[in-house]
């Protein structure tokens, strides 16, 4: 309200907070809130901005929707701690503050008020009690002894007069008056009457009338307090009498027949309301509830007056009461001689007349014969042809739609029963082109096919063959992308064959329009039978069919297929259990072995034989990280733009000319050396080396015919431009040197290992004994790595180790003071002493180096002894190695000592 | 013997007991450099920090809510990560006690992490078989990359400058190769609990619960050798090498500690090794340079430093 006020000012003109705006002129209540500070409590706030505060102002509901009662403490304990346990105080000191805890002690607010609303003003269960009162009004009237009083009340219980009753008092009404104005003699002596007449006491009455008479003048004087109303004593039934016996009566009377009481005069009027000594008793005033006369009078169960045809059988009407009289109730009897029962009057007429027909005229030689119509009802249902006819008019007409599809004729039935010649119509099949000798023939093949089986499948035959039988055939119909679908899938007869060829066979043939496959019943089968077994067919197909699509690539079929039990075929010969049983078990164990045997893949096998190698590995491309590779301080091999490939392609060509070279190139690419065991040669080209040739098959490479660009690059070839070789051959004479010593290095992974045999043999990769190791398979109890024990080996890089460790010293020291934050002990330096085992120590330090040089460029830093230093410089540019690299497939030994794709030397390119 | 003939016999003096852990000890890792200290995480919650060889216990770490399953040290010893079953890696400050990260994300219980050689990423493996290389030096929390090749729980992880090895119950050991782009994966047969490659990562010492050791050449996925004669069918026991690699050194859930050499396969004497342990060894690691040094952790709650008789 305020706000749309606001806004309203605002269109106009007029600050709210103005003091123009805002002059109170009200003098009487309370006035408005000021327009700029508060806002209209009764102001309409949209339904999700409204919230729900108890009369305390807490706000009650809360959570996401508002649809919480308040969350937090709002509704346990009204505090953040929640229920803390009392701090002990001893009572012991104050026992006798200590009073009883009432439960309003334990009551919150709430349910105070609830006691408070739930008291009354006025209890209704409170007795009242007037005679006390009486009593102590009539002793204050006679003797109004004072101590005698205090005395009565105090010992008598006060009275417990109610709060009607005593205003009643107050008002001057008296115990044992009736409540009302006052009235004259004459009204009370009706009142009397009235009582008296009510109570049937008659003689009461009558001696006070006479004494009232003398002084009826004194008396007409004054008026009186009406008589009391009587309470309605209403008797409790406490017996099992039926309603209106009471015990003594005659059976007679108890019927309302009053034979020998006589009739009664008249009836007994209602003395309830506004009858008046002169009215007549007129049928609306009769008592209703009158016990007495009830049996005399035939009452109407609802007003007659508004019902004026005398349609209505009743319980008596009145047009028949006026007739005979009320008080006939035994004047009628029954046909039979008995009395219609008091109250009841025979009627006249029935109260419904029957209908009666003539019966028709039964033919003269007409004989009742049920049989009869059962039998033609019977042959109805089996025949239901041309004997329908006769029964009904018209069969066709009554017959649904797909029924008469189903179970009628077709227009060729129907004229093959009527006699017509057949209509030139399309033929059936391709038999009807055949001649009958080709037929033969044909059926003869398809028999002996089929008759293993002996499902009864059979070729389609010409139709006229089939005759009036098969028009009860129904083959339900299945869509063809289900059946077919469902041939492929589950067999779900697989117990039984003969049920699965057939099940098979009507898939075919729904699944194929143009297929002659047709099914028949069996010989034993009825049609019905041969029906509902389509039927099931149809529905097994629909069911068991394979999930297509994109469902189907989620399950994997069963890799145990249950296949039904075997049927021999013919007649069942009992089997005698001499040895053949116990051969066939053996055998099937046998075959269950090995058929475990082959489930295992080459690979579990391998393992299982000890014989890892090349059958238990398998190599994938493997894309890290671009931030690993970087936090490895290793170079993205497959980067991912595009720009570098023709490199990449041309050396894997160069490479991959020769197969050996490759297969000695890729173990070194994999950091490892193949000095200690020279077994990476030729043989193993073929399982490690896909993965140097990236998704190139080794095996075609240098063919020419599978790599559609090959030889392109060299008949585009264009001359780099000569800055191009000058970068390369200016700074070849200053890396040379330093080169052949990364050269040595470059076979090993780890920058610590010094091996200088690995060096020695990465030039020579193909050495002899590796040849000859690797030839031979590996049988796990002779074979002998040869190992270079590793004391051996740390004597002869003693010497290599020694240089490094001076030089690693000089990095450790400054590396020590981190190490102070660590546990590590003084006594550090000892360590150094001792062979290569902290390759971490540098290569934080080298790290940063490393990035800098990478930014840098900067070409043959002395201090790179890590052959990583090699994958994070620059390659050489692609158009200058792609021509040089095919030309020069011998220098595969040279290149191999090189990973794949570092940096090509100038030697490469002269 | 000769000690030029053959392989150093086995430490098999107990030096001392390091016995603080309630419950069963589940790894016990040397820390780096001089290895004078060692940790252990415990089914107790708790990383013990010792000293080796005084056996007095320096520091306990405690932070984890559910036990230690792995430990890895960094380079500079002065961090190291744990893991276990509360699926967060937990990246500690050695000398202050406290957690410097925790790197939730795995769905698991974390079997094992592993620093790299800088401490700059971390690799994790975990129940949900995957690996998850966490990165250290930025204040990301999500992981650089997951791995999930493995079909099964990640048991073991060892990383060295360019290849990341795990170890999976699924029975292959996969290599990542970063250098080359790619993942090598032999497929051992056998779940395998532990994966500890040679000094020059040409071999890798390959553990697995059918009680065989083997020693997997890396470059082609041959085994070079196997170790047999020890039980270890249903728990992680970690074998390592012996000093200068010579022999390989394993404790199983028997509670002795075997040792074979290297070349020939053959077990060391005595034959059989004397049950140094009540119940299974769960970790058994050599000193990096003392020659007469190594320690074994046990379910039985110890964890014993072995040296030889000087």
């Amino acid at each position: 309200m305020t706000s749309r006020l606001k806004r309203k000012l605002g269109d106009i003109g007029v600050d709210p907070s103005s003091a123009r705006a805002n002059e109170n002129f009200c003098l009487i209540g309370t006035p408005l809130p000021p327009l700029e500070k508060s806002r209209d409590t009764g102001e309409f706030v949209p339904l999700w901005k409204q919230e729900v505060r108890d009369e305390k102002g807490r706000r009650r509901l809360h959570g996401a929707f508002t649809g919480g009662f308040s969350a937090g403490y709002f509704n346990t304990v009204g505090s953040k701690e929640g229920w803390t346990p009392q701090t002990f105080v001893s009572s012991r000191a104050d026992r006798a503050k200590k009073k009883a805890a009432r439960p309003e002690d334990f009551m919150d607010d709430e349910d105070l008020q609830d006691i408070r609303d739930s008291r009354k003003i006025v209890d209704t269960t409170d007795e009242m009690d007037f005679t006390t009162e009486k009593q102590a009004e009539s002793q204050n009237d006679t003797d109004a002894d004072p101590l005698t009083a205090t005395l009565q009340s105090a010992m008598l219980p006060p009275s417990k007069d109610s709060i009607g009753a005593r205003i009643l008092k107050k008002m001057g009404w008296r115990v044992g008056q009736g409540i009302g104005p006052r009235i004259s003699l004459k009204q009370r002596r009706l009142q009397d009457l009235r009582a008296s007449s009510m109570t049937g006491s008659a003689l009461s009455t009558n001696a006070p009338e006479n004494a009232l008479e003398e002084d009826t003048d004194e008396a007409n004087k004054h008026t009186y307090a009406p008589r009391d109303t009587p309470v309605l004593i209403v008797e409790r039934k406490d017996n099992s009498y039926g309603l209106g016996y009471q015990p003594g009566m005659s059976l007679n009377e108890s019927l309302g027949t009053k034979g020998s009481g006589g009739p009664s005069t008249a009836p007994n009027i209602s003395s309830g309301f506004g009858l008046g000594a002169l009215n007549d008793a007129d049928e609306d005033d009769l008592d209703v509830y009158d016990g007495g006369s009830v049996n005399i009078r035939s009452r109407l169960a609802y007003d007659a007056t508004d019902d004026h045809d005398g349609e209505r059988f009743a319980l008596g009407s009145s047009n028949l009461r006026s007739a005979s009289g009320p008080n006939l109730p035994s004047a009628g009897k029954h046909r039979d001689g008995t009395a219609v029962l008091s109250g009841f009057v025979l009627s006249g007429k029935p109260i419904m007349e029957d209908r009666w027909y003539p019966l028709p005229d039964i033919p003269p030689g007409w004989k009742p014969d049920p049989k009869r119509v059962w039998s033609q009802i019977q042959s109805q249902e089996q025949i239901p042809d041309s004997n329908k006819e006769n029964f009904k008019g018209d069969p066709t007409a009554a017959l649904p739609h797909g029924k008469w599809k189903t179970s009628g004729f077709s227009a060729d039935e129907r004229g093959s029963i009527l006699g017509e010649t057949p209509l030139p119509s399309a033929p059936r099949s391709v038999f009807d082109y055949m001649s009958q000798k080709d037929r033969d023939r044909l059926k003869n093949i398809a028999a002996s096919l089929h008759s293993p089986s002996t499902t009864g499948i059979s070729d389609k035959q010409p139709s006229p063959t089939l005759g009036p039988t098969t028009a009860t055939l129904r083959i339900p119909r299945t869509d063809p992308r289900i059946a077919q679908a469902a041939i492929s899938g589950f067999k779900p007869f697989a117990a039984d064959p003969v049920k699965q060829a057939r099940y098979t066979a009507y898939l075919q043939s729904q699944a194929d329009s143009s297929s002659t496959v047709t099914l028949e019943p069996l010989p034993h089968q009825s049609i019905s039978e041969f029906n509902s077994e389509m039927e099931e067919y149809a529905q097994s197909a629909i069911v068991f069919k394979p999930m297509s699509g994109a469902m189907a690539g989620r399950f994997t079929t069963a890799a145990v297929v249950e296949h039904g039990p075997k049927v021999i075929e013919g007649l069942h010969t009992p089997e005698f259990n001499d040895g053949p049983p116990q051969d066939n078990t053996a055998s099937s164990d046998a075959e269950n072995k090995a058929k475990d045997e082959k489930e295992l893949s080459p690979k579990e096998n391998a393992a299982r034989m000890g014989m890892y190698g090349p059958l238990t590995r398998e190599s994938v491309p493997w894309q890290p990280a671009r931030l690993l590779c970087k936090r490895f301080g290793v170079k993205d091999p497959n980067p991912e733009p595009k720009t570098e490939d023709p490199t990449t392609q041309s050396s894997s060509t160069s490479y991959s000319q020769d197969p050996s070279s490759s297969a000695s190139d890729s173990a070194l690419a994999s950091g490892t050396s193949p000095a200690d065991y020279g077994i990476v040669s030729t043989t193993d080209g073929g399982s490690t080396g896909t993965s140097t040739g990236g998704p190139r098959d080794l095996a075609n490479v240098g063919l020419g015919d599978e790599d559609d660009t090959q030889g392109r690059d060299t008949l585009t070839y264009e001359r780099p431009s000569v800055d191009v070789f000058k970068a390369i051959f200016a700074s070849d004479d200053e890396d040379s040197s330093d080169e052949e010593g990364d050269e040595g290095d470059s076979g090993d992974k780890n920058p610590n290992t010094i091996n200088p045999s690995t060096a020695s043999v990465a030039v020579v990769p193909s050495s002899v004994p590796s040849a000859v190791i690797d030839d031979q398979p590996v049988d796990p109890s002779t074979f002998k790595p040869t190992f270079v024990r590793r004391e051996a080996r740390t004597t002869i890089t003693n010497a290599d180790s020694d240089k490094k460790e001076k030089k690693e010293k000089k990095e450790k020291k400054k590396e020590k003071r981190k190490a102070i934050v660590s546990f590590m002990d003084d006594e550090t330096g000892e360590s150094l002493n001792l062979v290569v085992e902290k390759p971490q120590k540098k290569r934080k330090k080298e790290k940063v180096k490393e990035k800098k040089e990478t930014r840098v460029q900067s070409k043959g830093s002395t201090t790179m002894d890590d052959d990583d230093e090699m994958w994070v410089e620059k390659p050489a540019p692609p158009s200058v190695s792609a021509p040089t690299d095919v030309e020069m497939p011998s220098t595969a030994a040279s290149i191999a000592s090189e990973a794949p794709r570092g940096r090509k030397r100038a030697v490469d390119y002269l | 013997m000769a000690p030029s003939r053959g392989p150093l016999p086995l430490a098999r003096n107990l030096h001392v007991t390091l016995d603080g852990h309630k419950g069963p000890v589940n790894v016990a890792r040397y820390a780096k450099g001089s290895a004078k200290y060692i940790l252990t995480g415990g089914q107790d919650r708790t990383v013990r920090l010792w000293n080796a060889s005084l056996g007095t216990e320096i520091k306990v770490f405690n932070a984890h809510g559910y036990e230690v399953l792995s430990i890895s040290v960094a380079h500079d010893n002065a961090k190291f990560a744990s893991s276990g079953g509360d699926r967060s890696i937990f990246v500690w400050d050695v000398t202050s006690g406290t957690t410097t990260r925790r790197l939730p994300g795995h769905m698991g219980k974390i079997h094992v992490v592993e620093f790299n050689e800088d401490a700059s990423v971390l690799a994790s493996g975990s129940f949900d078989s995957t690996v998850r290389l966490w990165d250290l030096r930025a204040q990301s929390r999500a992981p650089i990359q997951i791995l999930e090749e493995a079909k099964d729980a990640i048991q073991a992880i060892h990383i060295d400058s360019t290849t990341i090895t795990t170890g999976s119950v699924d029975g292959y050991v996969r290599a990542y190769d970063l250098r080359k782009g790619e993942l090598r994966s032999d497929y051992i047969g056998h779940p395998v609990t532990a994966v500890v490659p040679t000094q020059d990562s040409q071999t890798l010492l390959v553990t697995s619960l059918d009680s065989h050791i083997r020693l997997i050449d890396t470059t082609n996925g041959k085994m070079l050798n196997s170790f047999t004669g020890h039980t270890n069918s249903s728990y992680r026991c970690r074998a390592c090498f012996g000093h200068s690699e010579a022999t390989v050194v394993c404790g199983d859930e028997n509670g002795m500690v075997w040792a074979w050499d290297l070349l020939d396969a053959k077990l060391l004497q005595p034959n059989p090794p004397p049950k140094v342990h009540s119940k299974v060894i769960t970790w058994t690691e050599h000193h990096p340079s003392d020659a007469g040094e190594m320690i074994t952790s046990s379910a039985d709650g110890t964890c014993k430093v072995w040296r030889h008789p000087t």
